[in-house]
């Protein structure tokens, strides 16, 4: 499982004067899991964005156990980003239409001409694990609780070594909140994965191993 | 991806289905103009096969072959007898017919000619030639039978005229079909048109027969009814017989057409290849074609920008959706893909329904006119339709690259935070 090595990244947006984002340097260990807390408009997502690959840094080194996301093409951050970051979101972000399972396996779908061998009994066993009966259910019918738990069932189908999610109870009751904080705990440990967590649940953030502060787009010891 | 795709679709039916079938109607229309224009084309050829030569009194060309050969009822004026006679008698010449319009029964012209024509048209399905005067052959599509009998009306129905009850005719064949306006005519001897004709004057004899076309109710009738008479030969090759509109002519060799074309080309009469006038014709008719096809094009184009619009809008409305897809590891292959592919499939879907409902509103507009006409109009695909086909599906193909382009380049970043 990658380790995270960054260093003096900052990311400006056109027409401000102090970046958005300015971190000489942070360090995570495989298998950690962190918690990224601040106000709003603090660069969480900024952060989230460029240890995902999905902004790329303006300079300096994203190294995820070898790999430097800042010297990757936007394409190459995509297929790197497929193959080791699972993803759980805020807005849910599942797909209409389609089944629980269905969802759980389009990333890996859309990213391979054929699905890998296994990977559909993984999608069974993780549903079930996150506590999912009704696999074949058109998502839009299911509560909000019920489709976090498959974006998180989807996060982790794919086996990656990293798992990302952004503020994952913010939409969700204080019940389904919690249920949902302790499967992404739980399950990032059990594959040993890497856990970044940007929250503003104070509950969740007490769950994890350590707490950064990000305050204008610095980190706050 | 397919999964998404059709899952797509189906959640958007109603939008697909509307698209789907615009596309389809505005294909349909530049489709249907060119069958019915090519249907037209080939069946006017068709009809014109039978008629070699056309000879008729000096006048318009295109109304002699309108008039001769697809029985357009028009005042053409007559030929002398002398014309027909010499015809007859010429060793070019292996058989020459009139053709005289007469009055109508129902809607069915009535048409005086000899039965050199009728053999001339394909001969006959059943029954008989006409021997006698009183006899008449039916075309195909005329809804008589064999041993009706019928009076013929001045007018058509619902016209000015009114019946000559006096006159039976009796039917005692029918014509093979012809695919042409002939399939609706009823065939008489020349002799009783000359005759209806001059209804006026009693002095005129035909066939040695006193007129039965007269109006005189006192006349006794004489025992054996003029109906009756058989037909004689001579009567037709007789130079002192009435003028007709048109002879059929048809000639011995390639060279006696060409010659007795140029022989009746004069002051006193015309002659013509039915096949060269409705090559002008088809001049005519392609120009009428090419101005329909780009108003048809015009309209194709207009509903291919207008979904490009849509599909465009679409794409931005679901911005959120393509990055959320991006994050979660997409490549943005995969996502021009699904955006092409819908796209590719919701037109190419409208453009082959398009072809069918083309080809069925052809049919139709067909056989509309070939019931009021008996003008028999072919539909049929040619290989040309099947390039037009793969040209506008290439055309779509490369159109909707622009929408899944715009998709394929939007930042999953600021997709996701709009």
């Amino acid at each position: 499982m990658p380790s995270l090595s960054l260093r003096g990244v900052e990311q400006r947006f056109p027409g401000l004067e102090t970046p958005a984002l300015a971190i000489p340097a942070l360090d995570i260990a495989s298998g950690e899991q962190v918690a990224v807390t601040g106000p709003s408009g603090s660069g969480k997502t900024t952060l989230i964005n460029i240890l995902t690959g999905l902004e790329g840094a303006g300079q300096g080194a994203v190294d995820w156990g070898g790999t430097d996301l800042a010297r990757l093409s936007e394409g190459a951050r995509d297929r790197w980003r497929a193959a080791n970051v699972g993803l759980v979101m805020q807005d849910f972000h599942l797909f209409p239409g389609l089944s629980a399972l269905e969802n759980v396996l389009l990333p890996q779908r859309l990213a391979h001409l054929q699905l890998p061998d296994g990977a559909r009994a993984e999608a069974l066993r993780l549903l079930a694990r996150v506590g999912i009966t009704r696999i074949d259910q058109p998502v839009e019918t299911m509560s909000r609780g019920q489709m976090q738990r498959v974006a998180v069932a989807r996060a982790l189908a794919a086996r990656p070594g990293i798992i990302v999610a952004d503020e994952p109870t913010a939409s969700l009751d204080a019940d389904s909140g919690a249920r949902v904080a302790a499967l992404l705990v739980e399950l990032a440990r059990e594959a040993g994965a890497t856990l970044i967590v940007a929250s503003h649940d104070a509950r969740l953030v007490g769950r994890l191993d350590r707490a950064l502060r990000l305050d204008s787009g610095r980190l706050k010891d | 991806m397919l999964r998404f795709i059709a899952s797509d679709l189906r959640r958007h039916w109603a939008g697909v289905l509307a698209i789907v079938l615009i596309v389809a109607l505005a294909t349909a229309l530049g489709v249907a103009v060119t069958l019915q224009e090519r249907a037209l084309r080939l069946g006017s050829a068709r009809a014109a096969d039978a008629f070699d030569l056309v000879v008729g009194a000096p006048g318009s060309e295109t109304q002699l072959v309108l008039s001769a050969v697809f029985l357009q009822a028009a005042p053409l004026p007559l030929l002398p007898g002398s014309v027909l006679a010499g015809l007859v008698a010429d060793p070019r010449v292996a058989w020459a017919a009139p053709v005289g319009f007469g009055d109508f029964i129902d809607s069915y012209p009535i048409v005086g000619t000899t039965p050199a024509l009728l053999d001339g048209m394909g001969g006959l399905a059943e029954g008989n030639v006409f021997a006698r005067l009183g006899d008449a052959v039916i075309g195909s599509m005329v809804g008589m039978r064999l041993g009706d009998h019928f009076h013929p009306q001045h007018g058509r129905v619902g016209g000015p005229g009114g019946t000559h009850a006096e006159i039976t005719y009796r039917i005692v064949g029918r014509l093979a079909p012809t695919g042409t306006a002939w399939d609706r005519a009823v065939l008489v001897p020349i002799e009783t048109v000359w005759l209806a004709h001059h209804h006026d004057e009693p002095e005129v004899a035909v066939a040695g027969a006193s007129n039965p076309f007269l109006h005189k109710e006192d006349e006794p009738h004489a025992g054996e009814s003029p109906l009756d008479m058989p037909l004689q030969a001579d009567s037709v090759a007789d130079p002192t017989a009435p003028g007709v509109p048109a002879i059929v002519v048809k000639p011995k060799t390639i060279a006696d057409a060409y010659k007795l074309r140029q022989q009746y080309r004069s002051d006193h009469s015309l002659a013509v290849f039915p096949g060269e006038v409705l090559t002008r014709l088809y001049a005519t008719l392609g120009d009428v074609r090419t101005i329909l096809s780009i108003v048809a094009a015009g309209a194709q184009g207009l509903v291919g920008a207008a979904i490009l619009l849509v599909v465009t809008v679409h794409v931005v409305q679901r911005r959120r959706q393509i990055g959320a897809l991006r994050a979660l590891g997409a490549p943005r292959f995969a996502v021009f893909a699904i955006v092409w592919g819908e796209v590719l499939l919701i037109a190419g879907t409208g453009l082959i329904l398009g072809f069918g409902l083309g080809y069925v509103a052809a049919r139709a507009l067909s056989s509309a006119f070939t019931s009021a006409s008996g003008f028999a109009l072919p539909v049929a695909f040619a290989a040309g339709d099947l390039v037009r086909l793969g040209v506008l599906l290439g055309v779509t193909a490369l159109v909707a690259s622009l929408p899944a382009l715009l998709a394929y380049r939007q930042s999953p970043a600021s997709a996701l935070r709009s």
